[in-house]
């Protein structure tokens, strides 16, 4: 099937398996590694993208599901002020241990500050929840968010 | 007040991560190569009579055990894991054979197609059962190893005993859920086998495979790829993985990339040990400890693998913090048909600190005294005797993690207050107490390790730190640069430290253990002293330095006498949870934890060490559920087998009480696993409280929490 | 093999149904792990899917008298968002999964799948909700009740695609949505309890999920139940328990499995059900 769509602000045309896995999809055809395998059934939130703006998990995307949208990786996020401010909290409070789940906590928390620019505590909490993280206890990620929003009054 | 070496450093490698720049093995760019895919047993003990497989179209092979050239046996401690099942089978998920080709869709069908014939052999599921000799499965007695300690006259103790207070406290199997599933790549080139992949102890793979292949040292090669987590997880299995891979592409002579995909990990993959730990304490007439008997009961799984390891760190665990005058320890590690279990943090102490500390609640509340007080009062002191006869070596700063407890949560741990019922909830509070020795069980670091450093100043004036130890997520790669950038008094980024080749590094160790800050870092410190005055500017010079045990510890691995360890790091915890008595569900709603781990190295990579091992023992406590049925686990996929999420989280406080120790770098002592230990005693003490219950089971669920209060109801 | 078809309107969609053996396929979250095969392949389906989720046609709530209409492709997040959903029904759709797959996850989704714990169940039940099922031939509405006939199967034909899902929105005086999950998050329900008294209707309404192989609703014990308790002057929770175990504890068959026991099922819904008993008779009391 054809499929098109815009990749990382980038219009796409390509031919695909229609029920391809968009976490194959992006790792595989585009070389986006920045999204993660770490369950393949949607628990672990390591895979997040943004579609049309939304927090969604790739490995339960279809390829047919991106036509006519827009996906965002963290590929196409990281050269963003944004990112920056995320990047440099995140080491601040220490977010960053083995890294795996990172990309898909940073995805995460763009699609929360995008929406709600000052969030609570349980805010960050509840827009974290898909997200698993074995090695911080999400302790430094929460405050890492928290000084993000603070940080970066104006920018979200 | 905070030693300069705390002051918190970025994480070189931080950026790479945030970024998804950093290369995990699935991310490694792709060459013309192979995947494996595993056939693994269905059956927990079973004769393989016959393998059929569909035909194999052209590039489609497979590999198992007969391939390897010298040993089909993966070296752990024994040579008793075999890599592939050999003829046998004996437990659900052991690899029968690999299977290898370029489309992953088409392995997956040829897998399907594979038909195994066995003949079903009576398996052994559960601890009692392999106990009871239901079936002899390992050899005479399905015992895998046994130990026994005795201090003092246990014996006597008894006789004498006013009153007698036993409980039996079990603890469920955990899986260590690193959020980067295992996996190598391995290539086979002129000769040489070179292995990249997610581990911990790059060393541990090489000596694996050496016998396997029966190569000579300078023909295999292992390289340390971004790992996502370990936790222990990856202390043994990447040996068996790597063995996997190495003989897929040596036989294909492509390379071969085995990932595991998630429920594979969990099925395939060793298990935290489930054990079954009986506790009898005499007490005199004035209610002060005479002494305790102990027994230890872990399940070691279908091979030996690290469970004598295990079983030895729970053995001088079990006594806790506390002064035991006369003691009888009896430690068992069972073998059963279910998957070998291994390292994960803590590695025995998680299991024998819930059982003391349970225990020693449950008694304070037998003898109506407050449970905080008489933990306190029975702590063992600087220049106590230890279980296994030696001594305390350093001060006991039990004050000072309680005084700063009160000040970092605004309660005082003697003055706890009472459960609260609040609206259609209880609150309450738990304590734990406990200490982890650092470094290698035993004469490890002095026999079996014997770690090496080298560091090599270049030319140009930057230095290279060359170890095996790695960076898993733990912040080991900040640390020990920093400890070299400090000796050395030059700038942190001039120091040089990469993932671990085997090839270009000495063998200073597995990353396990608790070791890696305290002894690779105190090695670095010394080898770091010699480089900065030697050797002349713009030349390069490598110094290198040896493991040497400090001659005042002294211990004896054949009978258990002396330090088992030349440190002990040390916590205290408190916790606050709110239960609801109606459906049992209960919930962390506060955390404070304090430390000495001598000095921190990093105050921020510290901490994240305590909030993450925290996290992983309130999961051990509540909902890491890991149930064995039949030889099959029935918690399979990530949904089922569960961490906790943000919103299981407390919010949580952490402090650190200084204690230089001598034989760390700055003073550091271990680090990492020290939090998981007293974590989960913790809330469990405050889930009994919450709930007026007996908690003597972990995972502390509401189905075995309902079951208790109606057992109490009954009464 | 036609691995997937994407219509581009309702009308082309039941047509594809009619004509095909497929797959409906809205937001996916269910089926991708259901028919998954290995990282680096595609799920295998065994028949084409028919997308729907991007169809205009299937996606909306609309205000209809006295209740709502919901279009089920609606993805859980945007009901979150829609004002006329009541908060009792945001209760149990905010505890569903995470926020990533209620961006992508549908009610009709949820409801076809069937699951005993499905989420959104239990609030559909308590509040008589009805479906719409479209074919080539025509339309025809059924209960939810008759719709989930078993675990994983409904009776939905084989041409035929759910097309809205309807219930009267009362007037919530008390309710209580308790999800008795395996976590706080990205939990699968061990336990779904939704109960409600409404201005209209006094009489507790009850549903049940995740203890028996469909969601448990006996309009019967409502009424009989309700008339006991106000026909005696004093009640108290062990004896409300008793009165609802005599209606209740035939109907909940729960099973043990990697998520709870049958025994903690039982126990703990018929104390659920007993505090909302409770509640009840607290409002008759306050009312005479």
């Amino acid at each position: 099937m054809i499929i098109k769509c815009i990749i990382n602000h980038k219009p796409c045309e390509f031919d695909t398996d229609p029920t391809k896995r968009v976490i194959d999809l992006l790792r595989e055809d585009f070389g986006l590694t920045g999204v993660k395998e770490g369950c393949g059934e949607g628990e672990c939130g390591a895979c997040s993208i943004l579609l049309n703006g939304q927090l969604t998990n790739s490995c339960l995307l279809a390829a047919l599901q991106l036509q006519g949208r827009e996906v965002l990786t963290l590929e196409g996020f990281r050269e963003t002020e944004q990112f920056r401010i995320l990047e440099e909290s995140f080491a601040e409070t220490g977010a960053v241990q083995c890294g795996f789940c990172t990309p898909g906590f940073i995805m995460a928390s763009k699609a929360l500050l995008s929406e709600n620019p000052s969030p609570t505590r349980e805010e960050v909490r509840d827009a974290l929840s898909g997200n698993l993280c074995r090695c911080t206890g999400y302790e430094s990620i929460i405050k890492g968010v928290l000084l993000a929003a603070e940080k970066g009054e104006g920018v979200w | 007040m905070q030693s300069l070496i705390s002051r918190p450093v970025k994480r070189p490698e931080g950026e790479d991560k945030a970024s998804g720049r950093a290369l995990y093995v699935a991310d490694l760019p792709k060459k013309d190569f192979l995947w494996g895919r595993y056939l693994l047993s269905d059956r927990p003990r079973a004769r393989i009579l016959s393998i059929t497989l569909p035909p194999l179209p052209p590039g489609y092979s497979t590999v198992s055990g007969e391939d390897f050239p010298a040993s089909g046996r993966a070296h752990i401690i024994k040579d008793d894991w075999p890599f592939f099942a050999e003829g046998e089978v004996n437990y659900i998920g052991e690899p029968i054979l690999l299977l290898l080709g370029a489309d992953a869709q088409v392995l997956h069908h040829l897998l399907n197609q594979i038909k195994v014939e066995y003949e079903d052999l009576p398996p052994v599921l559960t601890l009692e059962d392999s106990q009871n000799k239901k079936e002899i499965i390992f050899g005479r007695n399905n015992y895998f190893t046994e130990y026994k300690v005795i201090k003092g006259d246990p014996e006597g103790a008894f006789q004498k005993a006013d009153r007698v207070f036993e409980g039996t406290y079990r603890t469920g199997a955990q899986e260590h859920i690193y959020m980067e599933p295992q996996g190598m790549l391995a290539e086979y080139d002129e000769g040489i086998l070179t292995v990249y992949g997610s581990m911990q102890c790059p060393y541990y793979v090489k000596n694996a495979l050496l016998p396997a292949f029966g190569f000579s040292e300078d023909r295999i090669r292992i390289i340390q790829t971004t790992t996502g987590g370990g936790f222990g997880g990856k202390e043994d299995f990447p040996s068996l993985i790597a063995g996997h891979a190495t003989l897929g592409a040596y036989k294909t002579g492509k390379p071969v990339k085995i990932i595991l995909d998630r429920h594979t990990d969990i099925l395939m993959t060793p298990k935290r040990h489930p054990s079954k730990i009986s506790i009898r304490t005499a007490l005199d007439s004035q209610d002060r400890i005479l002494g305790m008997e102990i027994q230890i009961l872990i399940d070691g799984g279908a091979y030996e693998g690290l469970s004598s390891v295990v079983l030895q760190r729970a053995l001088f665990a079990s006594t806790g913090v506390y002064r035991i005058p006369n003691a009888r320890i009896t430690a068992l590690a069972l073998a059963t048909n279910t998957v070998p279990n291994g390292a994960f943090r803590g590695f025995g102490a998680p299991q024998a600190y819930f059982a003391i500390e349970t225990h020693m609640q449950e008694l304070a509340q037998f003898i109506k005294q407050d449970p905080v007080k008489f933990k306190r009062s029975n702590c063992v002191d600087y220049g106590d005797s230890t279980l296994t006869g030696g001594t305390i070596k350093e001060p006991v700063m039990v004050d000072e993690l309680l005084a700063k407890l009160k000040e970092i949560s605004g309660l005082d741990p003697y003055k706890l207050p009472p459960r609260e019922i609040k609206g259609s909830k209880t609150r309450a509070y738990g304590f734990s107490l406990f200490k982890h020795g650092c470094g290698f069980t035993g004469s490890g670091e002095r026999d079996k390790i014997k770690a090496v450093v080298k560091l090599r100043r270049n030319a140009d004036g930057t230095v290279e730190i060359l170890i095996a130890n790695t960076e898993i997520g733990q912040g080991a790669h900040t640390t020990l640069r920093k400890v070299v950038s400090e000796t050395l008094g030059i700038p942190f980024s001039r120091i040089i430290l990469n993932n671990p080749d085997t090839s270009r590094v000495p063998d200073s160790g597995p990353t396990v253990a608790s070791r890696t800050a305290m002894i690779v870092g105190n090695l670095l410190h010394r080898a770091a002293l010699k480089l900065k005055n030697q050797g002349t500017v713009g030349e390069e010079i490598t110094v290198e330095e040896r493991y040497a045990q400090p001659p005042e510890i002294v211990w004896d691995q054949e009978t258990f006498v002396g330090d088992a360890y030349p440190a002990f790091s040390w916590g205290a915890n408190l916790v606050e949870v709110e239960a609801d008595p109606l459906t049992l569900e209960v919930q962390v709603k506060n955390f404070w934890g304090t430390y000495d781990i001598g000095v921190p190295l990093d105050e921020r990579i510290a901490e994240g060490q305590m909030t993450g091992g925290i996290s992983q023992g309130i999961g051990y406590a509540t909902v890491e559920v890991l149930q064995n049925r039949e030889g099959r686990f029935l918690q399979q996929t990530m949904t089922d087998c569960l961490i906790p999420t943000a919103k299981d989280s407390p919010e949580i406080k952490v402090a650190f009480v200084n204690n230089p120790c001598p034989y760390g770098p700055f003073g550091a002592k271990g680090a990492g696993e020290l939090p998981l230990v007293g974590a989960a005693p913790a809330v469990a003490s405050a889930i009994s409280n919450a709930l007026d219950l007996l908690v003597r089971e972990l995972p502390a669920t509401p189905e075995s929490l309902i079951k208790e209060s109606k057992r109490g109801e009954q009464k | 093999m036609v691995k997937a078809f994407y219509p581009q309107s309702l009308a082309e969609a039941l047509g594809i149904r009619a004509a095909e053996s497929v797959i409906p396929f809205a937001g996916g979250t269910d089926l991708m792990v259901k028919f998954r095969t290995a990282p680096g392949a595609p799920p295998d389906f065994k028949k084409p899917i028919l997308y729907l989720g991007h169809l205009p046609e299937l996606r909306g709530v609309n205000k209809i008298p006295g209740g709502l209409r919901i279009l089920p492709c609606t993805t859980l997040a945007e009901l979150l968002q829609e004002d006329n959903i009541p908060l009792p029904f945001k209760s149990a759709l905010e505890e569903i999964a995470g926020p990533g797959i209620r961006n992508l996850g549908t009610l009709g989704g949820n409801l076809c799948n069937a699951s005993p714990a499905g989420d959104t169940l239990p609030f559909l039940y308590a509040c008589d909700a009805v479906l719409e099922l479209s074919s080539l031939q025509g339309k025809r509405t059924v209960p939810v009740e008759d719709f989930i006939l078993a675990p994983g199967k409904t009776s939905l034909g084989e041409e035929e695609l759910l097309t809205a899902v309807t219930f009267p929105v009362p007037v919530f005086k008390e309710w209580t949505y308790r999800k008795i999950g395996t976590r706080r998050a990205d939990a699968l329900s061990k336990i779904s309890f939704f109960a409600f008294t409404s201005q209209a209707h006094k009489k507790p309404r009850i549903a049940l999920g995740a203890c028996a192989p469909r969601v448990i609703r006996s309009r019967q014990a409502e009424k009989e139940i309700y008339e006991r308790i106000t026909k005696r002057d004093s009640w108290n929770f062990p004896e409300l328990k008793v009165l609802g175990e005599e209606y209740y504890g035939k109907l909940i068959s729960p099973i043990d499995d990697q998520r709870s026991t049958a025994f903690y099922r039982r126990e703990v819904s018929l104390r659920l059900i007993a505090e909302f008993l409770y509640k009840t008779y607290m409002q008759t009391r306050e009312e005479q």
